[in-house]
């Protein structure tokens, strides 16, 4: 257990080009720990995380542009990935083979996100509009309409009631999942909302935008409970640590930063990407943060518990 | 359908006053005028303090930078919608000397470059437009045109794709831009496997791997085919 914060590891050169993305997941099956990163260069990379290293265990070929957004489902089985062409795929992670292949259409995908059960994804479209997708299905099956511009994050709470996205013109946007209601519409930031998260009891969401600031909303009541800033220009990425102590944030600046709930203060920061750090997640017990970015290096870094 | 794109890239590409216009110009004034306020504020910082009156003196020099880049900018930009391009690219050039960091003028420059069918120096303009502001998504825009005149497809199809993900909303980029680098991408491949596949059955030995194949002639044939279009494209704007 670490004491302090401080990076544990680099993988120079993960990828041929920018890393745009990545998720941390956990294999219900056996507990190992599996890292997937989407790039520029169209492939998404499965990486083991065993002994304090990255093992690379798949390369998986088939997006023809640029992975925008990946995600791992909840028991560790299965990833989803989307690309600039708006096709998304999902792999099976134990043989590296594409379960399926669905095409949204011209624009109809970003970012992805599984549902708490897995049996869905979500994904923002350029009209406003939620789609959700089956997972066994592989076909649209409900679609949630925000009547407003295009969505370029998403997430579920993780008690499922909730799905919350944000735009590019900065307009958040929650649903109650069961009756597919729109519950709020918040005008939360002037510029491009490009992440977004709930904390695990699912009572707060955390924004991050072009704007430099990252927000916090009490969702219930849909107010506003913070705004941080510290970030010298867009936020790229947020991502809450599953204890609820944490959530840490990427930025263009170059850094990732970590601020504690309770205080709303920034516990640290860490310098050492190159260039824009596109992406940023907690492991599932919150000891470690991955971030990844355009010097496509992956860099895990250690958390005091 | 070819030439359709192909019409719609060349009036993309030459229509230099809705950059200017709108776009590039509203960034830069904001930074300017923010700058400019900066002169104001120091003015009534009068004070007998010598090692503060010679930093004052340092900014005050700063601010004379970017007031007289400014007006070198505009300047530039009237004559390059004059169509004095060369003109222009000597303001922003004076202008870039005063203020280097400025992104602005050299995305400018590149887009009046390629006018000037300066293809080279186009791209590395723009390049140092993105370098130094990589979360402008027109300067990759920019920068990606300026590499399809160059004939360097792939890196064109990388810059519009990062063009996109900073602003996915922008149809141009999606519905001009990069489909047709893609296209022109696919029009290469094809050009490529039929010239190998007509060297295979010439000679034999040849049969190979034709994804790697490339050589002058294909590249010929490449530009021969670009050339060709935009003449077609030209004429039919006429």
């Amino acid at each position: 257990m670490s004491t302090q914060y401080s990076i544990l590891f680099k993988q120079e050169h993960a990828h041929d080009d920018a890393i745009w993305t990545a998720a941390w997941g956990k294999s219900e099956k056996d507990g190992s720990e599996t890292i997937i990163t989407g790039s520029l260069d169209d492939m998404v990379k499965v990486w083991k995380w065993s002994d304090e290293k990255l093992e690379l265990q798949w390369t998986l070929e088939g997006h023809q542009l640029g992975v925008v957004s990946v995600d791992i489902s909840h028991n560790g089985a299965i990833a989803a990935s989307s690309s600039l062409d708006a096709h998304i795929r999902l792999w099976d992670l134990e043989s590296g083979k594409q379960i399926k292949s669905m095409d949204a259409g011209p624009v109809d995908a970003w970012s992805v996100a599984f549902s708490p059960d897995s049996k869905y994804i979500a994904t923002g479209s350029h009209l406003g509009k939620v789609n959700i997708f089956g997972v066994e299905s592989g076909k649209k099956e409900h679609s949630l309409d925000t009547r407003g511009k295009f969505i370029l994050s998403i997430a579920y709470s993780p008690d499922g009631k909730y799905l919350a996205s944000g735009a590019i013109d900065g307009i958040i946007n929650i649903f109650d999942i069961a009756t597919g209601k729109l519950l709020h519409t918040l005008e939360g930031h002037a510029m491009p909302i490009r992440s977004l998260t709930f904390s695990p009891d699912s009572q707060l969401l955390v924004t991050a935008s072009d704007d430099g600031y990252i927000k916090i909303y009490d969702v219930q009541h849909a107010n506003l409970a913070g705004t941080l800033s510290g970030h010298a220009s867009w936020v790229l990425n947020v991502s809450f640590s599953p204890d609820s102590t944490h959530f840490v944030s990427s930025s263009s600046d170059k850094s990732v930063k970590v601020w504690e709930a309770s205080t709303r203060a920034c516990v640290n920061t860490f310098f050492d990407h190159q260039d824009q750090v596109w992406s940023v997640k907690y492991n599932s017990t919150g000891s470690k943060i991955i971030s990844a970015g355009d010097d496509r290096a992956i860099h895990i870094y250690d958390c005091p518990m | 359908m070819h030439v359709h794109s192909a019409i719609h890239l060349l009036m993309t590409s030459f229509s230099w006053n809705r950059k200017i216009g709108e776009k590039v110009s509203k960034a830069a004034v904001q930074q300017f005028e923010s700058q400019s306020v900066k002169v104001e504020d120091h003015v009534e910082l009068e004070e007998v303090d010598w090692l503060h009156a010679i930093k004052r003196r340092r900014e005050i020099l700063l601010d004379d930078c970017t007031t007289k880049s400014k007006r070198l900018k505009d300047e530039g930009e009237q004559l390059a919608e004059q169509s004095r391009h060369w003109e222009a690219v000597r303001k922003w050039d004076e202008a870039i000397q005063l203020t280097p960091e400025e992104a602005v003028l050299y995305e400018m420059k590149s887009q009046v470059l390629t006018i000037l069918q300066e293809v080279f120096p186009a791209v590395q303009s723009a390049e140092m437009a993105v370098k130094l502001r990589p979360t402008w998504w027109e300067a990759w825009q920019t920068l990606g045109r300026a590499q399809l005149n160059l004939g360097e497809i792939e890196l064109a199809i990388r810059s519009f794709q990062v063009a996109l993900h900073l602003h996915p909303i922008e149809r141009m980029l999606w519905e001009e831009d990069l489909r047709w680098a893609l296209h022109l991408r696919e029009e290469k491949r094809a050009v490529q496997q039929e010239t190998a596949q007509h060297l295979s059955e010439e000679i034999p030995e040849l049969q190979q791997d034709y994804e790697d194949f490339e050589s002058d002639e294909v590249i010929a044939a490449c530009t021969a085919i670009a050339e060709r279009q935009k003449r077609a494209c030209a004429m039919t704007m006429n």
